[in-house]
This record gives structure tokens, sequence and C-alpha cells, in this order.
């Protein structure tokens, strides 16, 4: 059979596809990707879609974690302080209490439980970075604001509503307790118990003031049991700041199976196709100039 | 037997048929490397015979042509091949165009977009009050806004580009139907239609193939010379007479394709640029578009309606977040944000300021199933998998189709490309052959010499 003399479509052909390779094989190395374009790997691409936006997602969820650890944190610090008020008034109301006490005692104990009261309300009015922890959802109010008219001489300006943030996909975590549930709950009134114990020992009524004192201590175990709401949230932060950064491995590691390349495939195909265009072009060098003419002599 | 006279012609014969033979083998070899051309190779034949009573001795030889060495059922499969690639390479030029808009390298195409309008959702629902979440989400949201226009535009421009395309085929197809035309013309007329057809038909197949590129074709051999049609049967070339194909906007502003008869032949035309360029105008490009339409149109409301369930952080109702065109073929490309005030932004799910309780529902719009089944991400995603995926096909066709056409070039080559050794063999053979022609009638020169000598005393 004739063979096709015209060999250069071949030869070109030939180059080119060594040629295209290489180039494929040399930007993979270089962009350290298999998948640039969306034809390069059509099911990788779409996977990806999702896989970029659960790990933007998962990244401001961890943001989110530690932002509101911090907020959670603080709350939790104000609590322990409000704790500790409420210790020292209980133990001043019942030294008030003792038959012993002098009126003129009464009194100084009475200014000094006053202003553990101011202290309590100064922590329940307590903000982090300008949102105030304890007013419910309405953060930019001042939650207790000095009330004459009020039995505890406070009012609560917050409302009873509270904030959940999402740190995970289907997870959302509760980060605030309003004031009204803390501070001026109906059963347990820290405000109100500790405006009480301060009248009683202004009157200087000894029962008065044990009744008192007893309300500020019911009051202080309530205080004490709402810290275990921000104590369990604390833990419930710290288990998804793990769970989040899992998660943040396993999403890069499948974005790398995806669509990055296998480093040392990559480097043998650059060498492989480096051997293939040279072969390819060696031939052709070879090849193409040959022609019977070479071994004709010039006819005399 | 014959006189010396008739050796003489016979010498005289091979000496011609010998030298027409010279000139086919240098016509080939100055068109070895012209597009088209087909080899020619000198056809002998031996004469009569000549009868002297007991004798009988040949009648020397004569050339009867030059005839061209071609194979028409190949020149139909490349024709055929060439059309297919045609096709897929222009769709493969589009789709490749196209899904850079779809590809993440970017960093500002959809999917990144929504990824970013995502998480400054989430960041917004853990600071509520802060202007800097607030606006963050403005921005975001802008952004993506632009990325549906971007992507909604490139759809478009590779549209319009394609349809430039279909008016640009059809121009040069009626150019080149008009000169195959000419071409039937002078072939029926010519005395070289018998021999392979020579020049005149390696021009009219290197222009049918050209044609073949532009659009799929049906070609017959008639009486009449080549009989051409576009592949759903409306007439191109008929012998000498030329058809042409017109374009005419159509409803949608998409140039149609008439043929010589008015009729609206777009929807069948198939292969060739022309082919190829129609597929991706009128349904490629419009499937994916459509899709993106669906998605904007859809996004945006679900997101107003989001919005529309709480207030701001001033206690107002939450107002639409989007505008969105009431058209949905222009959704995506409309799509723009409504507010520019990053404090109108619904967080509030009670009406104070500091609640983030409208946050959830506004951040479930990303995963939640739109009207459509899938959530945003997700039928963006399976939009990105048919552009990666109809781009892919189209590239991997190409190549596989690349490789049957090399291979039907490499045959068509073994039967009509001019070898230059071939040549030359070819040349020494008849230069020989020449040489002994010449030789007969230099002795038959000498031979006659010789016999009129006989009869003068002056001989031997």
């Amino acid at each position: 059979m004739r063979v096709n003399p015209n060999m250069v479509p071949d030869m070109l052909a030939a180059i080119q596809q060594s040629q295209a390779t290489l180039n494929t094989a040399l930007q993979q190395v270089a962009t350290g990707k298999s998948v640039s374009v969306p034809s390069d790997n059509p099911t990788a691409s779409a996977e990806m879609v999702q896989n970029t936006i659960e790990t933007a997602d998962v990244d401001q969820y961890t943001q989110n974690v530690s932002s509101v650890l911090s907020t959670v944190q603080t709350a939790d610090s104000a609590l322990s302080s409000v704790v500790t008020s409420l210790t020292q008034a209980v133990s001043l109301g019942t030294e008030g209490a003792n038959g012993t006490s002098s009126a003129a005692n009464q009194q100084a104990i009475a200014t000094q439980v006053q202003g553990l009261l101011s202290s309590v309300v100064s922590q329940a009015n307590m903000s982090y970075q300008g949102a105030y922890l304890f007013g419910g959802t309405a953060s930019t109010t001042t939650p207790y604001t000095a009330d004459p008219s009020s039995s505890s001489g406070y009012t609560y300006n917050g409302n009873n509503d509270v904030n959940s943030i999402q740190v995970g996909d289907q997870t959302s975590i509760q980060v605030n307790l309003p004031g009204s549930q803390i501070f001026s709950n109906s059963s347990n009134n820290v405000l109100g118990s500790l405006s009480s114990l301060v009248s009683a020992l202004q009157s200087g009524n000894t029962t008065a003031i044990g009744n008192a004192t007893t309300a500020v201590s019911s009051a202080l175990n309530y205080v004490s049991q709402q810290r275990v709401i921000y104590g369990n949230t604390e833990s419930q932060l710290n288990s998804q700041e793990t769970y989040l950064q899992q998660e943040t491995v396993s999403l890069t590691s499948q974005a790398s199976s995806l669509v990055d390349v296998n480093e040392a495939a990559a480097a043998t195909n650059l060498s492989q196709a480096e051997t293939d265009n040279n072969a390819a072009l060696a031939a052709t060098a070879k090849v193409l100039p040959n022609t019977l003419l070479n071994y004709l002599s010039v006819p005399s | 037997m014959g006189g010396l006279n008739t050796t003489l012609l016979v010498g005289m014969q091979a000496l011609d048929a010998t030298q027409g033979a010279i000139a086919a083998t240098s016509n080939n070899i100055a068109n070895a490397n012209t597009p088209g051309y087909t080899r020619e190779v000198a056809q002998f034949s031996e004469n009569q015979e000549t009868d002297s009573g007991t004798v009988v001795s040949g009648g020397g030889v004569s050339l009867d042509g030059l005839q061209s060495v071609r194979d028409e059922l190949l020149n139909l499969q490349i024709q055929q091949q060439t059309s297919q690639q045609s096709s897929v390479n222009t769709q493969s030029t589009t789709l490749q165009q196209i899904q850079n808009y779809f590809s993440t390298s970017s960093g500002n195409d959809i999917s990144s977009e929504l990824a970013a309008f995502s998480s400054s959702l989430s960041q917004l629902s853990a600071a509520p009050t802060s202007s800097g979440a607030q606006q963050g989400v403005l921005s975001s949201g802008q952004d993506l806004a632009n990325a549906f226009n971007s992507t909604a535009n490139g759809l478009t421009s590779a549209q319009s580009y394609a349809n430039g395309q279909v008016t640009q085929t059809v121009a040069q197809i009626n150019s080149l139907t008009s000169q195959i035309a000419q071409l039937n013309g002078q072939l029926t007329q010519s005395a070289t239609a018998s021999n392979g057809g020579g020049t005149i038909e390696d021009q009219r197949d290197q222009l049918v193939q050209q044609l073949s590129a532009l659009t799929g074709i049906s070609v017959t051999q008639t009486n009449d010379g080549e009989t051409i049609t576009t592949g759903n049967g409306s007439p191109l070339v008929m012998g000498g007479q030329s058809f042409t194909l017109q374009t005419t906007a159509g409803s949608d502003g998409m140039q149609q394709v008439l043929d010589s008869n008015g009729n609206n032949i777009t929807a069948s035309i198939q292969g060739g640029t022309l082919g190829g360029a129609i597929q991706v105008r009128d349904q490629t490009v419009p499937g994916i578009l459509t899709q993106l339409n669906t998605l904007a149109s859809q996004f945006a409301t679900a997101f107003n309606a989001a919005q529309a369930q709480g207030f701001d952080p001033s206690g107002n109702a939450g107002q639409n977040f989007f505008t969105v065109p009431a058209n949905a073929a222009n959704a995506a490309s409309g799509i723009s944000v409504a507010i520019t005030d990053p404090s109108l932004i619904a967080t509030s799910s009670d009406g104070s300021a500091g609640s983030n309780g409208n946050v959830a529902n506004l951040s479930a719009v990303l995963t939640n199933a739109l009207p459509s089944g899938q959530s945003p991400a997700g039928s963006y995603a399976s939009m990105v998998f048919q552009v990666g995926n109809a781009a892919s096909n189209a590239t991997s066709q190409s190549t596989a189709i690349g490789l049957n056409l090399q291979q039907l070039t490499n045959l068509q080559g073994s039967v009509s490309a001019v070898s230059t050794d071939e040549e030359t063999t070819n040349l020494i053979r008849f230069q020989t052959a020449y040489e002994a022609a010449a030789r007969i009638v230099s002795t038959i020169q000498q031979l006659n010499t010789v016999t009129l000598n006989m009869g003068t005393s002056g001989g031997y």
C-alpha cells in the first residue's frame, strides 16, 4: 500500500500534542492545582462550590465562637463579682441581725450594704464592646437606672429576650440571660432583697434584718445557679471550637483532594512530558530533511 | 511487417509519451506543497498493432492523458468529519470563555461571593449592632449582585458573539457556493472531467472542504457536477447554479437563517461553524442563562421575604434587600442591592436593636431549598457542573474527531499526495525511457542513410 508521503501534518500534530501535555504538566506544577477551570474536572468543580461556602462559614463560626466566648466570660466574671458582693451582704446582714449590734453599727453596715448594692447594679449594667450584657436583646439601653418609685430603687429598661448565635450549620448557642431573669426576678430579686436589707438595717429591726438576710441568701443561691448556665455555654463553645477545628481540617483536605495536584505525580508528569516533547522534536528534525535526492548524484 | 518509417514513428511516439510523463512528473514536483493538489499519473496505452500479412508487430505507445488520483469516498468522509470538528471547536471556544466566569480562581465568581455573603451574615449574627458587620453584609451583598451581573453579561456576550458568527458564516457560505457552482459549470465543459478532474476538480474539492467546515453538507455526484445541499436538504449548489442563504433578525434579536425559498432552517442546521454557533447561541448558553436567572430571582425573593420577617435596629419592619427585575429573563443581569444604609438590614426579630433573631432567617436563605428544589449553592454547583462538563465534552470530542480526521487525511494523502521520492524515481525511469527512445530515432536515421546508400556505387 502507498504510504502518505506528507509526514509534516502528523509530525506537527505530534509536536503540538506533546507541547499541550507539557503545558498542562507545567501549569499543574506551577499552580499546584489540577483543576483550574470547571472543564478540568466538572464534578470536583461543582463540589468545590459547596466546599468554598462551608469553609467560609466554618471560618466565620470559629471567629464567632471566640468573640462569643469573650462576651460570655465577661458576663460570667460580672456574675462572679455579684456572687462575692452577695456573700458579703449575707455576712454583713447576719452581723446586723445579731442582737449585740449597736444602732450606729447597723447604720454603718447599712452604708456598706448600700455600697454592695451599687456595685451589683454596676455589674448588672456591665457592657462588652458597646453592648449591655444583661439587657436582654435591648443591648443599647442601660439595663438598670435608679428609680426612687421602685421598691428596689432601680427600674429594668431591657427586655426578656435572648440572642442565640450560630456557631455551626445546625448549632446555635444562647449567649445571654436577660437582667430581668438574673437580677430582678419576682421570686429571687437580687436588687430588691439588697434594698430591703438596707432599709431593714437602717430601721434597726433585727427580725426584719434577719428576714432580709435570708432573702439575700436565697438570691445568692439563685445567682449561683444562673452562673451555671454561662458555665455550660462556655463549655459548649469550647467543644464547638474543637469541632470546628476538625471541620476546617476535613474541609481543607476535601478541597485539596478535589482540586490540588499530587506534587510527586505532577513532577513526574512534567519530566515525562518534557522527554516526550524532546523525542517528538528530535524525531522531526531527523526524519523531515531526508529525501531520495540526498543520495542521488547530480546528473553530469 | 512495417518499414523503417513505421519503427521511426514508434520511436517518436515513445518520445512524445515519455515527454508527457516527464511533464506530469515535473508538475507533480512543482505542486508537491500546493494545498488540495492531487497528483497526476501519466496514462500510457499500447497502440493498435500493425498486421503485415504474416507478422504482427506492435504499434508503439500513446499517452492517453494525465489521470488525477483521487478517492471521492474518502473526500466525503473528510468533509463530514470536518463539519463535526468545526462545530465542536466553535462550541469549545465559546464554552472555554464562558467557564472562566464559573471558575473560582478569579475570586469574584458567584460561589466565592455566596461564601463571603454567608460568612458576613454569620458575623452579623455575633455582633448585630456592629456597624462594621452591617456594612460587611451590605458590601458582600453588592459583590454577590455584581457577580450575578457579570456572569449573566459574560453569557450574553458569548451569545451575541455566536450570533455575529452566524451572520459572517452565512456570508462565507454564499461566497463559497457561488464559486463551487462556477467550477461545476467549467468542469462539465472541460475535457479533464473524464480523467479525474484535474486542476478544476482540485479547486472544487478544496472549496467543498472549506464549505464543510462552515456547515454540515450533503454532496451527490450528478451529470451536471456536484449537487450540494445542507444536512436537511435545502439546496446550496445544483450544477452551475448556486442558492444563497439569508439571515434575518428573529423576534429575540438573534439572526435566523433562511434558505433560498425564505424558509427558516435555523433549527435544522447542524455541523460546521454555523451549526456550532447556533447550538451555542440557541441551546447551550440560553440553558445556563435561564438557570442563572431563576437562581437570581428566587434567591432575591427569598432573601427579601426573610428581611420582611424581621426589623431593622431602629425597630422598623425590614424592607427589600435586593431589587430584581420583574422580567425573569433579566433577573441575573439586573439584580442589585436595594438599600444603601447598612442599618436597614433586618437583624432584629423583636424590634430591639441588639436582637440577632432574624439574622438566622437571613442565613437560612443560603442553606434552605429555593422553590427550584435546591439550595442556592446546590443550584449554582449544578450550573458549574453543566458548564464544565459541556466544555470538557466539546474538547474531548474535538480531540477524538481530530484523530479520526488525521487518520482520514493520511489515507487521502496516501492516495493523492505527491511523494518527491516517488517523482524522483519516476523522473529517472522516464529519463532512461526517453534516452532509449531517442536512441531508436537516431538508429533508424542511421539505418535509413545506410539503406539509401545501398543503391549508389559510392557505397560499400
